[in-house]
């Protein structure tokens, strides 16, 4: 028996928040049909919980591969968006979104570092080395009211760079180019890269393991699953079939996770030390997104979280792609002066990051919520802060919304806003899906017309 | 601090007759000069046809888009009445060159193409420096009155902008003049809450000051063929015939306020009667004024409508202050 109390906490009817417990290890669980009627008595009655997501992409795309030339349902996807051709009818593409602060206005140059300090949160950044100002994130906006339900208010992921300090665009600190999140004007919450460390956050108990233990499970090579084996097996014998089916899938895809963090880092352990790449970070770019977007998938599958920012790569990236045959770094190549060879591998890079995308889609589609997808509860949005890199351009943002939010947002469609639409007019749109109730953010000129059913 | 740039020229018009169409042709060749840099346009009534065609004098005059330069959108009201839709709108787009292709392409097709003004005219005054800005009105109030009270463009047209000069109203007798007989609260609204200085060009100083119709086939075709506010000009109305200039007065004035092309009435106020009349009265504190006619000027300006109106583009490049940093240079990484 474990010591500190049963390991599979529950009451008479199965709660949403039940959890599986073992030493070090806490795992949430999905929604499963036997609680239907706590869904039913929780603060929505009978219905699951919207959750968002923000992939950010940085250095803007080529928009001639992202845009159609039409508006209404999607027909043939442009090639920038073709790996997600399956999942046309659950996509919203919305055109001519602008963010103002992003531009230079009185400041400059540096729009790299000032776009991505203004996506969130809709104000033009102090351009600063060293004094930062920004505002709280429309993303912590929301947190601080859906993250009294779940465990984590918000998730804050990257890929790339973390670092706070010192100066990542021209006059611009490292800390407008590196985060998406702001907890307060001068407080980013910046993102976890290390998926070791993400696991760990969202499975372990938020105390850390002793050296002991950690090497003696490393040596072992026990998952995390073996620790809660026993409330499982408690968990199991109550359910119906169809739950044990979708809370075996679930554990599989936890234990799919731990796999590949364990390969990532044996690979990582026999790589050039002097790589840039903390322990445990996968080498590889692909394989590295498909570790942080999983356990995205999971956090929201266990509703762990509903609110997740992902800054896939950080503005100004020099990432080559050599995995695609791109040896050049991606915001030199993103300033192409219109070279038809320099486009071309702007787009085969804007391309791949949008496969890696497809892939979580396609998980969060395939992922069961009452009689929806996990997809349909959820509103993941997969954009840039630049338009045009080449051009610096802060209008037309490429921005696409996919799920439905609850069945909220008609998706399979194209709609193009009017010139200098505000992205915060999304925004407040965004916030009333996930119960947030606001008049105004950012710049915002009122809410986004034409994300309904109706 | 970087030397502020020459001020920013917002043009809000209806584009009803072919005065307001040669202001904005007026304020281009300001512009080429360096008097002044054109912001933006907006259209205070609902026609999609003059919001493609000043779409395509935008683009003749800045040439094409490039990095810092872009084309800003025209701003174009939704509401209201849409009113006459000029040939000067629609025949330059049937203008073809010899290889059967069009001169000027018509990209505002829908109302898409277009901004909401408010939102243009807030995202272009932030852009500005205080002080450094000023509004011409050439049509009724409509969108000006709307901006005042738009969160936060009140604040900013007190930081950025030194004045607005109105074409409108009639400073002596005569008949209500169209713009303001056109929305007379609006009209009422601006002038009593417009937070900087006001200058009113009134049609008195438009039917003195004649815009000469034959420069078209004369300065007009001597700079290029192929200019849409010459062509708009000949399809406006059957050729030869001059024009009234009280648009194309009001930005003279607005951008050369020290040149003396008029002389100005002492500070007062502006009032709108229920008929859509205007009246001045003159009072220390008041902070309007009205342009009055100098029959000794009337030949400088129209030398200066002609010649800036029918300027050649000059392709301005307006960088952002510090541009020079090497962020923004093409071939040059950002810093790592």
């Amino acid at each position: 028996m474990n010591p500190r109390g049963p390991a599979f906490v529950t009451g008479a009817a199965l709660p949403r928040r039940s959890i599986l417990r073992g030493i070090g290890a806490a795992i949430g669980l999905p929604f499963l049909d036997a609680m239907a009627p706590a869904f039913a008595a929780s603060s929505v009655p009978g219905k699951p919980p919207v959750r968002m997501a923000f992939f950010y992409v940085p250095n803007g795309v080529i928009m001639d591969s992202w845009n159609t030339d039409y508006t209404g349902p999607l027909q043939s996807l442009p090639r920038a968006l073709k790996a997600l051709e399956p999942y046309k009818q659950d996509i919203l593409q919305i055109g001519n979104l602008t963010h103002n602060t992003g531009r230079a206005l009185l400041d400059g140059s540096g729009d790299h570092g000032r776009c991505c300090g203004s996506y969130l949160t809709g104000v033009q950044v102090k351009k600063s080395v060293v004094e930062i100002k920004s505002s709280v994130s429309f993303d912590q906006i929301v947190a601080k009211e859906a993250g009294k339900q779940t465990r984590f208010p918000s998730l804050e992921l990257g890929m790339d760079d973390a670092r706070q300090a010192g100066e990542c665009d021209t006059g611009y600190s490292c800390a407008y180019t590196n985060n998406l999140a702001w907890r307060s004007e001068t407080q980013p919450l910046p993102p976890i890269l290390n998926p070791r460390a993400l696991f760990e956050r969202m499975f372990g108990t938020g105390r850390a393991m002793t050296a002991e233990q950690r090497a003696q499970q490393m040596k072992d090579r026990r998952s995390i699953l073996d620790f809660v084996s026993e409330g499982t097996r408690q968990l199991e014998s109550g359910l119906g079939p169809s739950d044990r089916r979708k809370l075996d899938e679930y554990l599989s895809s936890i234990r799919e996770v731990e796999r590949q963090l364990e390969v990532a880092e044996k690979d990582n352990s026999q790589i050039d030390p002097h790589m840039d790449k903390p322990y445990g970070v996968p080498a590889d770019f692909s394989e590295h997104f498909k570790l942080m977007s999983s356990m995205i998938a999971i956090a929201f599958q266990a509703d762990l979280t509903r609110v997740v920012t992902f800054l896939i790569t950080r503005e100004g990236s020099q990432r080559p792609y050599r995995e695609i045959g791109i040896a050049d770094g991606h915001h030199p190549l993103t300033h192409h002066r219109n070279h038809a060879e320099l486009m071309e591998k702007v787009r085969k890079i804007n391309e791949y990051h949008v496969q890696q995308f497809a892939g979580f889609v396609e998980k969060m589609k395939s992922s069961r919520e009452g009689d929806r997808s996990l997809l349909d509860n959820c509103m993941i949005v997969y954009g840039a802060g630049l338009s045009d890199g080449n051009a610096h351009l802060h209008e037309d943002l490429p921005t696409i919304i996919v799920g439905r939010g609850g069945n909220t947002i008609k998706s399979g469609r194209r709609i193009v806003a009017r010139r200098e639409t505000p992205m915060c007019n999304l925004f407040l749109s965004m916030m009333e899906r996930m119960g947030v109730h606001m008049e105004r953010f950012g710049d915002s000129t009122g809410r986004f017309q034409g994300l309904d059913l109706a | 601090m970087a030397e502020k740039p020459a001020a920013a020229a917002f043009f809000d018009t209806d584009l009803a007759t072919i005065d307001t169409i040669l202001a904005l042709g007026v304020l281009h060749g300001l512009q080429g000069k360096n008097d002044c840099r054109v912001a933006v346009v907006t259209l205070s009534r609902p026609n999609l046809a003059a919001a493609a065609f000043a779409d395509a004098v935008e683009r003749y005059y800045r040439g094409p888009a490039g990095n810092f330069a872009q084309v800003p959108p025209i701003g174009l009201v939704t509401e209201g009445q849409a009113g006459e839709t000029s040939p000067a709108f629609v025949e330059p787009f049937q203008k073809r060159k010899p290889d059967g292709t069009t001169v000027y392409r018509k990209q505002v097709k829908s109302v898409i193409d277009t901004a909401d003004p408010n939102t243009l005219i807030r995202n272009y005054l932030d852009a500005q420096y205080p002080q450094n800005a000023f509004f011409v009105l050439a049509g009724p109030a409509t969108n000006l009155a709307a901006a005042l009270d738009f969160p936060g463009v009140a604040q900013k047209i007190r930081e950025k902008v030194r004045y607005l000069v109105v074409a409108g109203g009639v400073f002596g007798s005569g008949a209500a003049e169209p713009h303001i007989r056109a929305d007379i609260p609006a009209a009422r609204k601006l002038f009593a809450e417009w937070p900087t200085p006001i200058y009113a060009a009134g049609a008195e100083i438009g039917t003195a000051i004649e815009f000469p119709g034959a420069s078209i086939d004369r300065e007009f075709a001597a700079v290029t063929p192929d200019n849409p506010i010459a062509d708009a000009y000949r399809a406006y109305r059957t050729m030869p015939y001059d024009a009234p200039s009280s648009a194309m007065a009001a930005s003279l004035y607005a951008a050369r306020p020290k040149e003396g092309y008029f002389k100005l009435s002492g500070p007062g106020t502006i009032a709108v009667h229920d008929d859509g009349r205007t009246s001045f009265s003159a009072s220390e504190s008041g902070r309007h004024q009205h342009l009055i006619y100098d029959p000794q000027q009337k030949g400088r300006i129209v030398q200066a409508y002609v010649e800036l109106a029918s300027a050649k583009p000059v392709i301005r490049r307006f960088r952002p202050v510090d541009a020079d940093a090497q962020a923004d240079k093409p071939d040059t990484p950002v810093k790592k």
